[in-house]
């Protein structure tokens, strides 16, 4: 099979007509000084000319409805097309957050049956789904943590969040945003290092922040020591659930003793990330947490759903309101769709996918610790050295095969790392598809290599002169003194 | 596969997972074939009474304007739709041209020289923007208008709570709603305050000319300006008037309102802050070939790679709306759209004189220049009493100024009227009419 993507030369928007400043008109009542003094500067242009442009630009993209997406962590599954016309319904799109209760009874139901659904899969007692995303509920909950440390009176005291050298960057990000300190746990053969960990609880734990399974694709199973560990020494755990996929129905975090969790229906419910979000975050507590959890709350009395702003333990508000609802409704449609075998299925399947793939494209690159894998699987790049190709190189030279590449570099603790996923909706034929493209990116020569992308619609990007001498908008390109023409 | 695996069964894959940590049957329901899925789906959603069956004026930070349908079409392009952030920048030329539109897009807006690729929406860009200011400038202290919506005001106490910051209210002028520029002069001369946060609109839906005099009020603290998108068409931007930051909620702007969400937040900065700014920033460069091309760029600001030393914690912003964004304004032209601003707000007018002739009700309640929105105050009861008689009569006459929360200080029985573009001149006398017998109590 050869690829080749579209490359076409299309213009920025703003070079496809003049984009003069238009007119400003007037508006009664305002003063001379508030009105703007300059029209705004846009290209006027037809719908035509409009879709065409945008158009072309899709064209230069990959998707999933176009090709595997191998990126790890990212659990990039097929999102059913269905989802697309149920919350395009007036019933759903023409909804505004501020209508009266009484008029949004079918909204608030879905948001409270999707609660539900996911008190069941989490094992926690109360779910929110106000975060915008998996990185916004971690801090979220992190700030729920706060709070109930303040209760305690243990704020000044317990100021340490632990995380594992594994864990996705966003960990001790939101954990620095909600005013903790952290400090990394180092992992052995990939896993949470338990004697590491006890020495490294202590009064001043706050929480311990773990993916499971973790990044490396390893199903943490010292897990209920874990638990013990961090609880003994009164602090929380927290479940990253980027990776809940490959465990739906077999545990949850509830019985593996998490106190606290976040999910990402972008992920595990197959809402689409759309080229970088929206995402659609889910916040789940246990009992000691669930008072903390932001308003409004979704309660149902009767056949009556309503919001409940009493919760006066609650951290208030973390975003205008109640959640991403248009990503909310797809997952409660894939969750209906699925019900409880599909969901036990998509768990089998993932895992038994990444097992499958793992263990070929092992016999070209050495995977570091034990085979049994979880959602993803690791290998290592680093042999490729030898002739001079990093992983970036044969990252590259995958998408010219017409396929994701997959994460790299990405857990440091792996020389050279590709962290491989292709979750339960990518068939055989698709696995082994990605396969036969691997073992052709890994055995060309180092010429190709080097050379790849060349099937795209652009070729090797400098991504160091993109940071060193940034140009970040049109305003920088006018101002640009180095003319680039296309070809 | 299981052969090749050398395995009898798929339960084997899961002997990592100890006995204890197991779950029995999770209690969820069967699954369903797409048409029970469907037909379920659209027994729920039937309980919800859209907009469209209303005469509508609740907007507010949500606006509620005409998406047109092309809009919809390139937001459904699947290799957008269906695509990851632009980690492999080669493969992904599409969106990172896109956001890289989107940036400049809101560069012109607001006057000023650097935008990010997106943020969840408009309240937690300002809580970045609470943050980033605090990377400008020492002190503890944020100041806010009193008169900003209470869910705002929440999110930002939450993302200054971390640090251990501080959100103080600029008390307003009772005549006009707008800030008490004395009392920021004074506030800001005590010090200890890092940046302040002015809205436009602000939280009663009028534009305050003091805005215009807050820069040389604050010198060299940081100015957060909270811009509606639209407004920004007609009114002077941000950057010319002094503006180190200018966030917005896009929502409204070529995005449906789905509820509230997903959402648009917009962050833009000035070009010698940006290795501070936080989320994705799309850039130009070249490739191999000496060709034009794009990537995401100053990632060393990001959590993937500084980890707890990132400038924000966010990895998935909101690039699907930053594109419905920039189709939106390409679509309608910019003409086009600061006429739409110019024509919501001859409305506003009809309807806030009209309201002012009914008894009972102060409209517009404050006396200040106004685009689409404008406050209204009853002089007896209350402001959900008041809308729910509307509601009988087909009217959202829109959305109480309160904070919801029991305990929170009483406020007077105010309402933000928004004037969307399914308002025309039947709508608005729907909405005299109803507000006329909902005063008097009465009402069907």
């Amino acid at each position: 099979m050869t690829f080749r993507q579209a490359r076409w030369d299309e213009p920025s928007v703003w070079d496809l007509a003049p984009s003069g400043p238009g007119e400003v008109p007037n508006v009664p009542g305002l003063p001379e000084r508030f009105r703007r003094k300059e029209g705004v500067r846009w290209p006027e242009l037809s719908e035509l000319e409009v879709v065409r442009h945008y158009t072309r630009l899709s064209q230069m993209n990959f998707g999933i409805d176009t090709s595997p997406y191998a990126l790890g962590s990212c659990t990039m599954k097929y999102n059913p097309k269905v989802s697309e016309l149920l919350a395009r319904r007036p019933g759903a799109a023409d909804l505004h957050p501020s209508q009266p209760e009484s008029t949004v009874q079918g909204a608030l139901e879905i948001l409270w049956r999707l609660e539900r659904i996911l008190t069941k899969v989490t094992g926690l007692s109360e779910v929110s789904l106000q975060p915008a995303a998996g990185a916004h509920g971690e801090y979220a909950a992190l700030l729920m943590v706060r709070a109930y440390l303040r209760d305690r009176g243990e704020l000044g005291s317990r100021t340490e969040v632990l995380l594992p050298d594994t864990a996705h960057g966003t960990n001790p990000a939101s954990a620095a945003m909600a005013g903790f300190t952290t400090r990394e746990i180092a992992s052995k053969d990939g896993c949470v290092d338990l004697a590491a960990l006890r020495a490294a609880v202590s009064e001043k734990t706050a929480c311990f922040m773990l993916t499971n399974p973790n990044t490396a694709g390893l199903f943490e199973s010292e897990i209920l020591d874990i638990a013990q560990t961090v609880h003994g020494a009164g602090g929380l755990l927290y479940y990253d659930g980027a990776n809940l996929n490959a465990i739906l129905g077999v545990t949850h975090p509830g019985r593996m003793g998490f106190d606290v969790a976040h999910l990402n229906l972008h992920k595990t419910f197959a809402t689409p990330h759309g080229g970088g979000g929206p995402g659609a975050g889910v916040l789940a507590a246990g009992e000691t947490l669930a008072p903390y959890l932001p308003v409004p709350r979704i309660v149902k009395r009767g056949r009556k759903f309503s919001l409940d702003y009493d919760r006066p333990k609650s951290i208030g508000k973390i975003r205008a309101g109640y959640g991403s609802f248009g990503l909310d409704l797809r997952a409660y449609a894939f969750a209906l769709a699925h019900g409880e075998e599909g969901l036990k299925h998509v768990a089998r399947r993932a895992v038994l996918n990444s097992n499958y793939l793992g263990a070929r494209m092992g016999q070209y690159l050495p995977r570091p610790f034990r085979p049994l894998v979880k959602h993803e699987f690791l290998l290592s790049g680093a042999p490729l050295k030898e002739k001079g190709v990093r992983t970036l190189d044969l990252a590259k030279r995958l998408l010219d095969e017409g396929v994701h590449a997959p994460t790299i570099y990405f857990p440091s603790l792996v020389e050279e790392s590709l962290m491989v996923e292709l979750p339960e909706t990518e068939s055989k034929r698709e696995l082994d598809g990605y396969f036969d493209a691997f073992v052709r990116a890994v055995t060309d020569t180092p010429e190709n290599l080097h050379a790849a992308p060349r099937n795209l619609a652009v070729s090797r990007i400098d991504e160091v002169r993109a940071a060193r001498e940034p140009l970040l908008s049109w305003k920088d390109l006018r101002a640009a003194p180095a003319k680039v023409e296309a070809p | 596969m299981l052969a090749a695996l050398g395995i009898g069964s798929v339960d084997e894959l899961f002997s990592d997972v100890p006995k204890r940590a197991r779950i029995g049957r999770l209690g969820i329901g069967p699954s369903r074939e797409e048409p029970e899925v469907v037909r379920e789906v659209d027994k729920i959603l039937a309980r919800n009474r859209p907009l469209s069956g209303f005469a509508n004026f609740v907007g507010g930070r949500l606006p509620i304007r005409y998406v047109p349908a092309a809009v919809d079409a390139m937001l459904s392009r699947s290799e957008f739709f269906t695509a990851y952030t632009p980690y492999q920048p080669e493969a992904s030329q599409g969106m990172l041209r896109v956001l890289f539109e989107f940036q400049s897009l809101w560069v012109e807006l607001t006057g000023l020289d650097v935008a990010n690729a997106s943020l969840y929406d408009g309240a937690t860009a300002a809580g970045e923007a609470l943050l980033f200011a605090r990377r400008l400038h020492d002190g503890h202290r944020f100041l806010v208008p009193a008169s900003l919506p209470w869910e705002e005001r929440s999110v930002l106490q939450n993302y200054a709570s971390g640090p251990g910051l501080i959100v103080e209210e600029i008390p307003y002028d009772p005549g006009s709603g707008g800030l008490d520029l004395a009392w920021v002069r004074t506030k800001v001369g005590q010090g200890d305050v890092f940046g302040v946060l002015a809205d436009v609109p602000n939280g009663f839906g009028h534009v305050d000319p003091a805005v215009l005099d807050l820069k040389s009020t604050i010198g060299a603290v940081p100015l957060v300006v909270a811009a509606d998108p639209l407004s920004l068409t007609v009114l002077e931007a941000p950057g010319r008037y002094g503006a180190d930051v200018v966030v917005g909620e896009g929502l409204g702007f070529g995005i449906a309102p789905s509820f509230g969400g997903p959402a648009l937040g917009l962050f833009a900065c000035r070009k010698e802050h940006v290795r501070m700014a936080p989320g994705r920033i799309a850039g130009a460069t070249l490739d191999a070939d000496g060709r034009r091309a794009y990537a995401l760029t100053l990632q060393t600001r990001e959590q993937h790679i500084r980890r707890s030393r990132a400038t924000s914690n966010i990895c998935t912003n909101e690039s699907l709306m930053a594109l419905a964004f920039v189709v939106y304004a390409t679509l309608v032209g910019p003409r086009a759209l600061a006429q739409l601003q110019a024509s919501l707000a001859e409305r506003a007018k009809t309807l806030a004189s009209a309201l002012g002739g009914v008894p009972g009700l102060l409209a517009p309640r404050f006396d200040a220049p106004y685009l689409g929105d404008f406050a209204i105050e009853l002089v007896s009861g209350t402001a959900p009493a008041f809308l729910e008689r509307l509601r009988r009569r087909k009217v959202l006459g829109g959305q109480a100024i309160v904070d919801p929360r029991p305990g929170a200080p009483k406020t007077p029985e105010r309402i933000l009227v928004s004037v969307g573009a399914s308002a025309g001149e039947k709508e608005i006398q729907r909405y005299v009419t109803a507000a006329r017998a909902a005063v008097g109590g009465g009402g069907p």
